[in-house]
């Protein structure tokens, strides 16, 4: 019995009935008037309340896994172990302080330990984090952006007439720069976003095409077969 | 080394004291430059301006905290202005932070109560779900069992009054999503627009911005706010100058210094050719 459960064509069958339960009401929804469509439709809704929930147990997993690296790096007095430290202890202060249960004890999202946490500790140090690339892309637009042959100085100029575009100094002063920018934005650019966005399209049709099929099993075992 | 070798070769330190410099300054001493307004932030004014009275509305923080200091404030400025209409909002994320980003900084700033909009009956906030596109998907077909609670009280969505009659995505007339990666275009395009027809406009980091091109173009999507400079525009439309009035100085300065550098860059470059070769 063991071994029967165990077999590939398992899991491949349950993708090809549950993608497909998605994939025909999706192009069948105007003719939702028939009697085929309408039970698939209702399927296909309670399949994806199913995987909220698969996914919101994973969380969980997320959650031990932290804990479980981290408390190793600790255990072993690792490198960096101290930052493992703060890791493990601000996950479970904000995981307790933030649990919406029980309402007598004051917990929840205004708890004032998660809200001090929230708005002086992770606020600031996830937009001091961001705001750092402001500096990398200064640097890095001074190093890369040299007329070096003629690809290059397209390149060039192109990103400089965005910039220029996109600040009001320039805007203001010389009006001209925006109708440039916002040309290269609505037409050269569009084109290739376009051509970018249809070919993943395209790629992605092939890929769940060859998953329905079976011949895609990159997620099964690890990508083995 | 000489000097217009140099140039070509500053040191890196040298260059993030000057970006600092160029950033701060006009935070601290505001220059007051000009503003024109374009058209993106006139198409965004427009398309909040024209939702027809009675609409449903979904405003969605589709972004991290560390996005705030870009996106908050057109998420700010377009929310104060969905309050002064007469439309009913639902507040729901895909993102983990965007619940909290709503909850804890943008509340905290103005209360909808003192626009005359009642919790619960013009106005809901239910939070935020993890699944993605999935829960998106979910959301459309069943917006109360998706989120069977609200977030700020806790209690039943389908116990408020605002959602007595709005079911499923065929009672939302418009999207405004705030959002500065996936899920968020795309999936509301996929799951929302294109089944239900539902409209949509998206505010976005300035990064962004160009990824929205052939969706504004197909018009799929009816109006896109990129980043700090068309905030700032919008928020003049409205007549209500804030944070992106005052960062757009900065906005200004910064890409002056990047014009700067990369001119000097290349006199640098052009001037060591020839004795170089």
């Amino acid at each position: 019995m063991s071994n029967v459960l165990r077999r590939i064509e398992i899991p491949i069958a349950l993708t090809i009935i549950f993608t497909l339960l998605q994939v025909i009401p999706y192009y069948f929804r105007w003719e939702s008037d028939t009697k085929l469509v309408d039970p698939l439709d209702s399927a296909a809704g309670i399949t994806s309340q199913w995987v909220l929930l698969v996914v919101a147990w994973s969380i969980f997993i997320g959650v031990i896994s932290l804990i479980q690296v981290h408390g190793k790096t600790v255990q072993k007095r690792g490198k960096g172990w101290y930052y493992s430290i703060i890791v493990l202890a601000t996950c479970i202060v904000m995981t307790i302080a933030g649990l919406p249960f029980p309402k007598e004890l004051g917990l929840g999202i205004n708890n004032p330990v998660y809200t001090f946490l929230f708005n002086n500790v992770q606020s600031p140090l996830s937009a001091t984090v961001f705001a750092t690339i402001a500096f990398f892309i200064t640097s890095a637009a001074y190093r890369s952006f040299r007329a070096k042959n003629i690809e290059a100085t397209i390149v060039l100029v192109a990103g400089l007439l965005l910039v220029m575009s996109n600040a009001p100094l320039f805007t203001a002063t010389v009006p001209l720069i925006k109708t440039i920018g916002q040309w290269i934005y609505d037409i050269p650019n569009m084109a290739t976003n376009r051509a970018v966005t249809i070919g993943a399209a395209l790629g992605l049709v092939a890929l769940a095409v060859r998953t329905l099929l079976g011949r895609e099993r990159g997620y099964l075992r690890g990508g083995g077969d | 080394m000489s000097f217009i070798e140099k140039l070509q070769n500053i040191d890196r330190r040298w260059l993030y004291l000057l970006a600092w410099i160029f950033v701060l300054y006009p935070l601290i001493n505001p220059l007051g430059l000009p503003v024109p307004i374009q058209k993106e932030s006139t198409a965004w004014n427009k398309a909040v301006n024209d939702i027809p009275d009675g609409s449903v509305v979904i405003f969605s923080c589709m972004f991290s905290i560390a996005s705030i200091p870009e996106l908050y404030p057109m998420t700010i400025a377009t929310f104060s202005h969905l309050l002064t209409k007469n439309c009913k909002i639902i507040v729901a994320t895909f993102w983990a932070d965007g619940a909290l980003v709503f909850d804890q900084t943008l509340l905290k700033q103005f209360d909808p109560a003192k626009y005359g909009k009642v919790y619960g009956k013009d106005w809901i906030d239910l939070g935020y779900v993890p699944g993605a596109e999935t829960a998106m998907r979910a959301f459309a077909d069943d917006m109360v069992n998706t989120f069977p609670k609200d977030y700020i009280n806790s209690q039943p969505t389908g116990s408020y009054e605002i959602m007595k009659n709005i079911k499923t995505a065929k009672d939302v007339d418009i999207i405004v999503s705030f959002e500065s990666g996936t899920p968020g275009v795309g999936e509301w395009l996929r799951q929302w627009n294109t089944p239900y027809g539902t409209k949509l406009i998206v505010g976005c980091s300035g990064v962004s911005a160009p990824g929205m091109a052939p969706y504004l173009q197909s018009g799929q999507l009816s109006a896109n706010l990129p980043g700090l400079t068309s905030t700032a525009e919008y928020e003049l439309l409205i007549k209500r100058p804030a944070l992106a009035v005052a960062g757009v100085d900065a906005v200004s300065m910064s890409h002056l210094l990047v014009v700067l550098l990369v001119i000097l860059g290349n006199v640098g470059y052009f001037a060591t050719r020839g004795r170089k070769s």
